[in-house]
């Protein structure tokens, strides 16, 4: 049995004629870190206060622990949750924000203590533990809120973009922090997030939403090489992953700037069924391999001249125009090319997708 | 770093400064000097400098102040005004706090135009309404109590609004982090808010201590007995008493000025940021 379990759950806003979270099913199975992505404005942080108790559930049905919650209180639903501002008490200082829901549990002073040493031991807030929080950083202020929910002892967590407001390289420790007490502590976890690079490296399975809907649901690398849809393919990866206007006639797909591409029989086979004519090809950047200028006029070597450049240390961004689209290509870091100059590339066949035009149905997924 | 012409700017705007605050002063300095005099030495100093200047200390330097607090019940005034002060303060924080918190944080229906109502009352004068307060607390029984005198003055539509603008913007995700910590809504309101609106809650109670010390109309109405008397009531029956002397009478007006003096310095800051906090953004 599932540990938390959404059941057609929807949410709608007085006022509004639509849903802001439609008809959510999800089972998530205890210990998991599951996280929820989209843009703003897809209902995932709706479906996270829904899950507190924060917001109210308009239809469907929400189970905790095999428990319906739907009208029960946030304190009685067994939770912790971490905030995207923190909302620290502003003036209680660090050992007492972390202690404060210890003492409002009745809990005795000397296992408040032990408790509050142990999490200011383990978020190495050992010198800040007397000060207040506006004589905090970001960072130190995001442990002390993590702090407060760790000490607790619930079995689930919800994680509110806590890592928003942090600037870039203290992300990536305070991702490293998460993901490690996740291991140690054994909670489950619902982390809400925008950023897709905190989803695919943090959690056991993600959830895209858009529009309060579920696009997809599965492992880290499940949504990245098999997207359902053209918005997850889309939405999940950086750089984005390269779309373009096609025509597709039995094992030919013609680029709107005329350029053939010939797909081998296994992935024409994937299309056969009625799937041809105008659709969209993607294909990620990494899965664009450059070749030799000596292959030029080879079947499916196609070329393009570089628009621009990124270097990123480890590898290489490469963009140009090509099929009617801006593209990028991602490369070792041995293979910089200047602005201006011609490249030469093929596309990785077993990694390219089709989607359709009008539904964005990824016909290589079905 | 200031350049000539704004630090010769400077110079000239603290010259005028001094000498308002100089022209403000005279009144104050001059009933401190005579307060430590006999009549006839401020007869004798009224068209001199020396009107300015207090006597040199000597055995009959605080007579005036020894036969206010020797001969008269002045003192216990004032201890009554200073309780109904305590009173009144603790009770505006809570009430007109819970209202303020209410109207800043609560939905319910006709919010916004209840706020409205609580605004539109803030143009009514005390003196408009003072005589159905008068007529209510009378005819309750309550006339010459303390409960009669305090009822009327715990709601205060200015210290809602202020409450208000204050709570509105405080944010909303700390009450969500606090209910996950087990903290029911009126302690947040008793251990949070108050505690993270310190400056309101200060503004609010050096208000409603200087409403209370200040006020005259409204103790005069309720209080006969001698024993209940407010500071201000006192002030009148002594100076009017044409036993009191000049001194006497100065003395009076120092003893009962001192606490607004002291309460104004202490607290000047917080006054400023409590007025200038109304105008604050809906957060």
């Amino acid at each position: 049995m599932s540990f938390i379990e959404f059941k057609n759950v929807c949410k709608m806003y007085p006022g509004s004629k639509v849903n802001t979270v439609d008809n959510f099913n999800l089972n998530i199975d205890e210990k998991e870190f599951i996280a929820f992505v989209g843009p703003s404005g897809c209902g995932k942080s709706t479906t996270l206060r829904m899950i507190a108790g924060f917001e109210e559930i308009t239809g469907g049905e929400l189970y905790i622990d095999g428990k319906k919650v739907n009208d029960v209180a946030p304190r009685d639903r067994g939770i912790a949750m971490v905030f995207q501002n923190y909302a620290l008490y502003p003036h209680m200082t660090v050992e007492k924000n972390i202690g404060y829901g210890l003492k409002n549990m009745k809990m005795p002073a000397a296992e408040i203590k032990k408790k509050v040493d142990w999490a200011i031991h383990i978020l190495g807030l050992e010198e800040y533990r007397y000060r207040k929080p506006k004589n905090l950083s970001g960072g130190q202020r995001q442990r002390v809120a993590l702090g407060r929910a760790i000490v607790k002892n619930q079995k689930l967590f919800l994680m509110d973009e806590p890592l928003s407001n942090l600037d870039a390289k203290l992300r990536v420790s305070m991702r490293t922090e998460i993901s490690k007490l996740h291991r140690e502590l054994g909670a489950t976890t619902i982390y809400v997030t925008h950023d897709q690079v905190e989803a695919m490296t943090m959690a056991d399975r993600i959830v895209i939403m858009k529009d309060g809907v579920i696009q997809q649901v599965g492992k880290p690398m499940e949504l990245y090489d098999h997207p359902v849809n053209q918005f997850v393919a889309g939405f999940i990866g950086s750089p984005q992953m390269n779309f373009y206007d096609v025509t597709v006639d039995g094992t030919s797909v013609k680029f709107a700037d005329g350029s053939i591409l010939t797909l081998p029989d296994d992935v024409a086979k994937k299309l056969e069924g009625g799937h041809s004519g105008e659709m969209t090809f993607g294909i990620r950047g990494e899965d664009i391999k450059l070749v030799d200028s000596t292959e030029a006029g080879k079947e499916n070597v196609q070329s393009a001249v570089i628009t621009d450049t990124e270097v990123m240390g480890n590898e290489n961004n490469l963009y140009f125009e090509f099929g009617g689209s801006q593209s990028v290509a991602r490369v070792s870091k041995y293979e910089l090319s200047q602005i201006g100059d011609r490249i030469y590339f093929e596309f990785v066949p077993a990694k390219v997708h089709f989607f359709d035009k009008d539904t964005g149905v990824n016909y290589m997924e079905q | 770093m200031f350049t000539k012409k704004q630090r010769r700017i400077n110079w000239i705007l603290v010259a005028v400064l001094l000498v308002l605050s100089i022209f403000f002063l005279f009144p104050v300095i001059w009933m401190l000097a005579n307060s430590f005099k006999p009549d006839a030495a401020i007869t004798a100093d009224m068209n001199s400098i020396a009107a300015f200047i207090p006597p040199a200390p000597s055995g009959s330097f605080f007579d005036n102040y020894v036969s206010i607090i020797t001969n008269t019940s002045f003192l216990r005034y004032m201890g009554n005004t200073l309780l109904y002060a305590a009173i009144l303060i603790v009770l505006s924080i809570i009430v007109n706090g819970l209202a303020g918190y209410a109207l800043a944080k609560i939905q319910f229906p006709f919010r916004d135009q209840w706020l409205m109502l609580i605004i539109m009352l803030l143009i009514v004068p005390t003196e408009t309404v003072i005589t159905i307060h008068f007529l209510i607390i009378a005819k309750a029984g309550l006339l010459n109590t303390i409960v009669g005198y305090i009822l009327p003055l715990i709601v205060n539509p200015f210290n809602i609004y202020l409450f208000r603008q204050v709570f509105v913007s405080l944010p909303d995700d700390v009450y969500e982090a606090a209910q996950l910590d087990y903290c029911g809504p009126v302690k947040y309101f008793f251990t949070m808010v108050l505690p993270m609106s310190k400056t309101v809650v200060a503004t609010v109670s050096v208000f409603t201590f200087l409403n209370v010390w200040n006020d005259y109309l409204w103790p005069s109405l309720v209080f006969t007995s001698s024993d209940l008397l407010t500071a201000q009531i006192g002030l009148n029956s002594i100076t009017s008493n044409e036993n009191t002397t000049m001194g006497q009478t100065l003395a009076v007006i120092t003893l009962v000025t001192i606490p607004v003096i002291i309460i104004y310095s202490l607290f000047s800051k917080q006054i400023v940021e409590g007025v200038t906090s109304t105008g604050s953004k809906e957060g």
